[in-house]
């Protein structure tokens, strides 16, 4: 209780130092996991984390905060779990109340080949240890009874993935939390900074220049960036198979509880949950264009809505309070690119996260800490790495991270 | 009464004695409707709020977290202290509901009663519940998060649907329909020039561009246009400069009434009142609300002339119930003839408060004070009016508090020094019931700034006016931040005759209109110039202290300051989020959460960034705002989502399958039977004699022109161009990366003509990939989607060609007609393609005809069949046919990793020729050892497998693959199946192991089909 009349600074404002041994570009989860690890695994300490706009302000603060580990391939599987272990202990970590809520998460089938992709599904994850199983219209009912399971919607709710585990985290914390821990650490946390060079000789990274004119040396720099991991990519001559689309997603007003699962249907490309505030967070699969914009769009909103009918026909007359896009960085395979680039020193992914990188925050930091620190590219993200396009080893997620939650 | 402050009979009829010219109301009709169970009478016209307030009640709702009693604040939707359910919708915002006869209105959020809420016990702890409390505390056992969370969840939130769920899931207490009949819909329409907005300059800026020739929508969420006009009461001075000076001297409601009707009489203008523009987004699309209608409005331009909203100033109890924004205040009395109180206090900064003072006196409320921070006013013969009518005022002073509990009973002033600070020690008390604030305006910028038009922060007028617009888009009237009606309306006019020039495709009356025209907008651009000027002067002039948020030694102790009363969040917590280094506006927002709550920022916007501003002793300008996002203001998803509308497509057949009582199931968009009687006795059928099975669903392309062989040859991995006419030919679609997308077969009718078909889900897909590729590579091919159009039945099994044979005089004879090829000719008398091909493994024929036969087709085959004890079979039953085939179904046995070796049709890729879709890298793949192989598997035991279940090693410690397809075989007599495994399992005879219900079963490679494995009998 002492702690909660303490006043305290989160971070302060910093001056740039002139140099640092590694740059992080992009303060969100990821970036700020990255230095948190850094300094806290590995004794690294002297990280610049820096963000074009505020804390949290690209996709970790525009995605809809849902954590899981119930994926389709094996690399994933083991990937997604070790972040969701993390996840659950992140709070104590940090001493930081993250909300995580683990609700359980439901992903719905509405047709025959959904419910065989279900069962892929909960047969890869029992095999590797994931809490999920199949239930069917009786059980679904009785932890969501809000959601329509008769015969009536054109395309009836068939059956269900049920991962107890999965969740949903208050996402800003997240980041708050990490930022503060880069700063206990003795880490920087410098937003509204944006990087727009990184400087490299005889192909060995040796700093940034931010848009203020600064000149940071470092041998270092970590791409930790979303909607712009190609750009910042391009500024050393990496070319990423990564083709950004907006995501978009909404909120209502606030109401009494009634529905305490995270719903998903990837058949109605929809997926729905109820905050602790009472809002309901709905969202989407991404918009079927390449584009930058942060915009939404309202096409997209009837569509989530309509949707999300279809599963909740009691809702027509809540209310959308607030409509908002983020900006998903696609992969051929619906896999990231993690780990250094061939043929360049000190430039290290973290990038390529489509719809699904909040939930691998914390892992991806440890280990591109543990990459960064140790020299060697641990084995759980060896499979992600960038060359795997090139030696066609891709990792297909697209089954079950195609509709984003 | 509940929530009603206890008053004398003569009290609780609080309506003016004489109906005002400017009220809403018919008092000669009255309503009936329920509030928490009992009877309340309205007026015709009466909003929910104002019918309430009338009969007595003051207290509208708890607060979201402290649960303090809330009373009306702005009267006009934009805040959250009103939020009701209304016949089990909740959240209605009751100041802006109409009353109809017979509803039933609740309180939200409080227990057991408004009055008496227990959970108002969290108020008397709150000063235990600092921002960013819940970060803080229960993090370590044992007061984890996931033991107490499900408690404040249950404490959260505001309106309830139970009710509503209950009744859509088919729970409800009647007939299971929805509780409220709604229909939702969507219109569209298309404008030359928008107008939102249908105050006074929003009303000449129509009807400028109107004169001009433009097709108008003027967009109002008012049931009356005239915006203020409607009820400050005023008796107008109009410049005879502005052209309009014939208004002068009349009272404003009247002026209202005149100018609606002169907009609604126009021929090319729609008026759209009592509707929300809810989002501007790309290319002028604006979203409309209207009841229960979502209107799409595109416009070519845009006139924003949506006003400026007050908000409260922050001091202590500020929240407290008959604490009224002024111009709120306004609508109750002149608008709904209500009498809010009998002695009021009125507190400014800004000249409003003049008006709302006025306003108060000619309703016969007494006027105890007066007060401004301001030490002159810019309308100082009104203050004399006030004086005289023996008002104490107060020039200089600010209010610090509130006191009351439940109800305003007085509050304290101080006078204030040149930095805006309370002097200490001038304390008064004021005693009073009302309190009415007019602390100041935000420009209503919300929906201008999604268009990517700026705001900057004015230090003189100290509002955010519009700067940088976008092209299309212009503004007038108090959103640029000018409260002054001369101005407005010719910067209406101005705004309507831009728009009108502006637009590409203007429909010119005569040269003479548009010279009148371009002369007036330059008259009036000079004369908007020159009035803007004095105006700003004379602001100089009466600028005084702001005073938005009181500071004063210990103001923190016991009081709250509210700055956001959605989400209630106080004073103290902005500062201290500030401090703890939430100093960025965005990070700001999402930790202490203000703006983020129903109202969406328009209550505490301001508040919040002079508190944030102080504290980092940044400007206002550099602290800036959050990012508009829509909807302006909350919209129903019902709205939203319109017509609940599913299509569904049936075959030519679908009613003869419902005669003959068919399972049906969906596939994709499409019904289909699933099974007829039962899968045995359809598999005997086909086995042993014949089986007819509707395959209407396939997607049918036809391709033709000079290239169309060149074209598949690049699109399919197969080759098609050498195919000869009247062969069909199997064919596989394959990605860039190798991957299969979409099987079918390719059938040549002629030398420039193929008939394709495609999976049932993809031939969309299919259509486009090759309309693509035939654009990209510049070939003379052109693509039909035909599969509307065509009906198809197949016929297969060893009696298959005894059956047809009767219908047709093509022959079906093996040597004339082998496998794999193909005829045109007449079936019972219907044109047709028959393709000879085996999907399900017998002898077969997959015939084509035009669709509107499918009946006549498909009962004549079963007549014809009789005797060969024909039945028709379902999906199922062709699932079983197939798989004892080991025929792969794309998407099924192959996923998004998928190759053609790696789905054993390697024999599909034909690298000979010089390119095609994925072939760099199936050539690649090729030289590679595959990752994993699909493979057929013989379950040991009785044992059947499910689609997707784990495959083991033999000794179980191997995690090597997954079933993608199984069934029982009647012909293995056991569970049969496909599977991707690694490479190794690849053998005749390998033994793996399949985890089923948690069991580890024995099963047997087989890499030859399991039924026919030499295909005699598809060729007999």
């Amino acid at each position: 209780m002492r702690a909660l009349f303490r006043k305290e600074k989160m971070w302060q404002r910093h001056k740039l130092k002139p140099r640092y041994d590694v740059v992080v570009i992009g303060a969100g989860v990821h970036g700020l996991s990255i230095a948190y690890y850094l300094a806290k695994n590995h004794e690294i300490t002297n990280v610049a984390v820096l963000d074009k706009v505020y804390l949290g302000g690209g996709n970790s603060g525009r995605n809809t905060a849902i954590i899981r580990a119930n994926y389709m391939t094996v690399e994933g599987v083991h990937f997604y779990s070790e972040s969701l272990k993390l996840y659950e202990e992140l709070s104590k970590e940090l001493n930081f109340n993250l909300l995580f809520s683990q609700i359980g998460h439901l992903s719905l089938a509405h047709t025959d080949s959904a419910v065989n992709g279900l069962w892929r599904r909960a047969e890869v994850n029992k095999a590797l240890g994931v809490n999920s199983r199949v239930i069917w219209p009786d059980e679904i009912k009785r932890m969501v009874p809000a959601l329509d399971t008769s015969d009536r919607p054109r395309y009836p709710v068939k059956a269900a993935l049920y991962h107890a585990p999965g969740g949903v985290i208050r996402h800003d914390a997240v980041v708050w939390g990490y930022a503060r821990g880069v700063e206990r650490h003795g880490g920087e946390v410098h937003p509204r900074t944006e990087v727009i060079a990184i400087d490299v000789k005889d192909h060995q990274v040796t700093g940034v220049r931010t848009d203020k004119g600064e000149v940071i040396r470092a041998d270092c720099v970590v791409n930790a960036t979303s909607g712009y991991c190609t750009t910042v990519s391009k500024m050393v001559g990496v070319d990423l198979p990564v083709v950004t689309h907006p995501l978009q997603a909404c909120v209502t007003e606030p109401l009494k509880p009634f529905l305490d699962k995270v719903v998903v249907s990837a058949n109605l490309h929809v997926y729905v949950y109820q905050t602790d505030r009472g809002e309901l967070v709905m969202g989407s699969e991404i918009d079927p264009y390449s584009s930058y914009s942060q915009g939404s769009t309202l096409e997209t909103l009837e569509s989530i809505v309509a949707h999300a009918l279809e599963l909740f026909p009691g809702l027509r007359h809540v209310r959308v309070l607030r409509q908002w896009g983020g900006l998903c960085d696609m992969t051929p395979d619906y896999s990231p690119i993690l780990g250094e680039v061939d043929g360049l020193k000190g430039f290290v992914l973290d990038v390529g996260w489509g719809t699904y990188g909040f939930k691998a925050g914390p892992v991806s930091g440890k280990r591109i800490a543990e990459l960064i620190a140790t020299k060697r590219t641990p084995d759980i993200i060896r499979p992600f790495r960038l060359s795997r396009f090139r030696e066609d080893r891709l990792v297909s997620e697209k089954g079950a991270a195609a509709v984003s939650h | 009464m509940e929530g009603a402050r206890p008053t004398n009979s003569e009290e609780r009829d609080g309506r003016s004695k004489e109906p005002s010219p400017s009220e809403l109301l018919d008092r000669s009709k009255m309503l009936n409707f329920e509030f928490n169970g009992r009877r309340m009478s309205a007026f015709e016209g009466d909003t929910v709020a104002s019918a309430l307030y009338a009969s007595g009640v003051r207290i509208f709702s708890r607060s979201f977290k402290y649960h303090r009693p809330r009373g009306l604040l702005c009267v006009s939707g934009r805040c959250p202290n009103c939020l009701m359910s209304v016949d089990g919708v909740p959240n209605v915002k009751a100041c802006t509901e109409r009353v109809r006869a017979g509803m039933k209105v609740k309180s939200q959020n409080c227990w057991p009663s408004l009055e008496h809420d227990i959970f108002s016990v969290i108020d008397k702890i709150g000063r235990f519940l600092p921002v960013g409390f819940y970060y803080k505390t229960f993090i370590n056992p044992p007061i984890e998060w996931s033991r107490v969370e499900w408690i404040i969840r249950r404490l959260t939130g505001l309106g309830d649907i139970e009710e509503e769920i209950a009744s859509a899931t088919g729970k409800g207490p009647k007939d299971g329909r929805s509780i409220i009949s709604s229909s939702f819909e969507h219109l569209n329409l298309q404008a030359d020039v928008a107008v939102i907005g249908g105050g006074p300059c929003g009303i000449f800026a129509a009807l400028e561009a109107g004169n001009a020739g433009a097709r108008v929508v003027l967009v109002d969420d008012q049931p009356a246009l005239g915006g203020h006009l409607r009820y400050s009461g005023e008796t107008l001075s109009i410049d005879v400069a502005t052209g309009e000076g014939a208004y002068s001297g009349l009272k404003s409601s009247a002026v209202a009434s005149t100018l609606e009707k002169a907009v609604r009489d126009r021929p090319n203008m729609t008026v759209l009142d009592n509707s929300t523009a809810f989002g501007i987004y790309e290319s002028n699309l604006i979203g409309i609300v209207r009841g229960n209608s979502e209107i799409r409005l595109r416009a070519e331009q845009l006139v924003f002339a949506t006003g400026a909203h007050e908000f409260p100033s922050v001091f202590q109890n500020n929240d407290l119930p008959e604490v009224f924004l002024g111009r709120g205040m306004q609508r109750l009395i002149n608008l709904y003839g209500v009498i809010p109180g009998k002695r009021a206090v009125v507190v400014s900064n800004n000249d409003s408060g003049l008006g709302v003072a006025r306003t108060l006196m000619d309703a016969g409320v007494k006027l105890e004070a007066y007060i401004d921070s301001r030490k002159a006013v810019g309308a100082p013969e009104t203050l004399a009016e006030i004086e005289d009518a023996k008002v104490q005022t107060f020039l200089g002073w600010a209010v610090k508090e509130a006191r009351g509990s439940k109800h305003v009973s007085s509050i304290v002033i101080c006078e204030v020094d040149n930095e805006g600070e309370l002097v200490h020690g001038t304390e008064r008390v004021v005693s009073c019931d009302l309190v009415s604030l007019s602390t100041g305006f935000e420009t209503e910028a919300w929906l201008l700034n999604q268009t990517g038009s700026r705001t900057i922060y004015d230090e003189l007028l100290r509002e955010f006016i519009p700067r940088e617009l976008k092209p299309t888009v212009y503004v007038c009237g108090d959103l640029t931040g000018i409260h002054d009606l001369n101005i407005a309306i010719m910067q209406g006019k101005v705004a309507g005759l831009s728009a009108a020039a502006n637009l590409p495709a203007m429909a010119r009356s005569t040269e003479l209109k548009v010279e009148y025209q371009r002369k007036s907008l330059e008259t009036y651009s000079r004369l908007v110039s020159q009035y803007e000027g004095k105006y700003r002067e004379g602001m100089k002039h009466t600028r005084g202290p702001e005073v938005l948020v009181v500071e004063y030694p210990g103001s923190d102790k016991m009081r709250k300051r509210f700055v956001c009363v959605c989400e209630d969040v106080v004073a103290k917590d902005i500062s201290l989020a500030t401090f703890e280094g939430f100093d960025d506006i965005e990070t700001l927002k999402r930790y202490s959460t203000v703006t983020m709550g129903p109202c969406q920022g328009k209550m505490c916007s301001m508040p919040s960034l002079h508190l944030c501003s102080r504290v980092t002793g940044r400007s206002i300008a550099q602290t800036g705002r959050t990012v508009s996002r829509p909807p302006f203001v909350p919209v129903a998803m019902g709205a939203l989502a319109g017509a609940e509308l599913h299509p569904v497509k049936l075959t030519g057949i679908h009613y003869k399958h419902i005669e003959l009582g068919a399972r049906i199931m969906d596939m994709g968009e499409w019904k289909r039977p699933h099974v007829y009687t039962s899968v045995e006795e359809e598999y005997k059928a086909v086995r042993e004699s014949v089986g007819v099975i509707d395959v209407s669903t396939l997607g049918r392309l036809d391709v033709k022109g000079r290239d169309a062989g060149k074209l598949l040859d690049f699109v399919y991995t197969h080759i098609f161009s050498t195919l000869k006419v009247g062969k069909s030919r199997y064919g596989v679609i394959c990605d860039d990366a190798g991957i299969v997308l979409d099987d079918g077969t390719v059938t040549r009718l002629s030398e420039t003509h193929y008939f394709i078909t495609t999976t049932t889900g993809n031939v969309e897909f299919v259509e486009e990939w090759l309309v693509w590729w035939a654009t990209a590579l510049r070939l003379d091919a052109y693509i039909t989607n035909v599969t509307a159009g065509l009906g198809a039945v197949n016929v297969a099994g060893p009696k298959a060609r005894d059956l047809l044979r009767k219908l047709t005089t093509v022959d079906l004879s093996s040597g004339a007609f082998p496998y794999m090829n193909s005829a045109e000719g007449e079936v019972a008398g219907v044109p047709c393609i028959l393709l000879r091909i085996g999907f399900v493994g017998e002898t077969g024929w997959e015939i084509h005809f035009p669709a509107e036969f499918g009946e006549y087709f498909w009962d004549t085959l079963l007549e014809a069949g009789k005797e060969f004890g024909v039945k028709p079979f379902g999906v199922e039953t062709q699932r079983v046919l197939r798989l004892e085939k080991k025929h792969v179904i794309v998407g099924q046995d192959t996923d998004a990793l998928s190759n053609p070796f790696e789905a054993d049709m390697a024999w599909t890729v034909k690298f000979e020729k010089e390119d095609f879709v994925g072939k760099a890298a199936l050539v690649a793949a090729e030289k590679k050892e595959p990752e994993r192989m699909l493979v057929g598997f013989v379950m040991k035991d009785s044992m059947v497998a499910h689609d997707g279940d784990q495959v083991f090693s033999q000794d179980g410690s191997r995690h090597i693959g997954f079933v993608t397809s199984s069934r029982f075989s009647p012909k293995v007599g056991r569970c049969v199946g496909m599977a991707l495994v690694s490479p190794e399992y690849y053998k005749e005879g390998s033994l793996i192991r399949v985890k089923s219900d948690d069991a580890l079963n024995g099963a047997e490679v087989t890499l030859a089909p399991f039924y026919d494995p030499e295909g005699k009998r598809l060729r007999a």
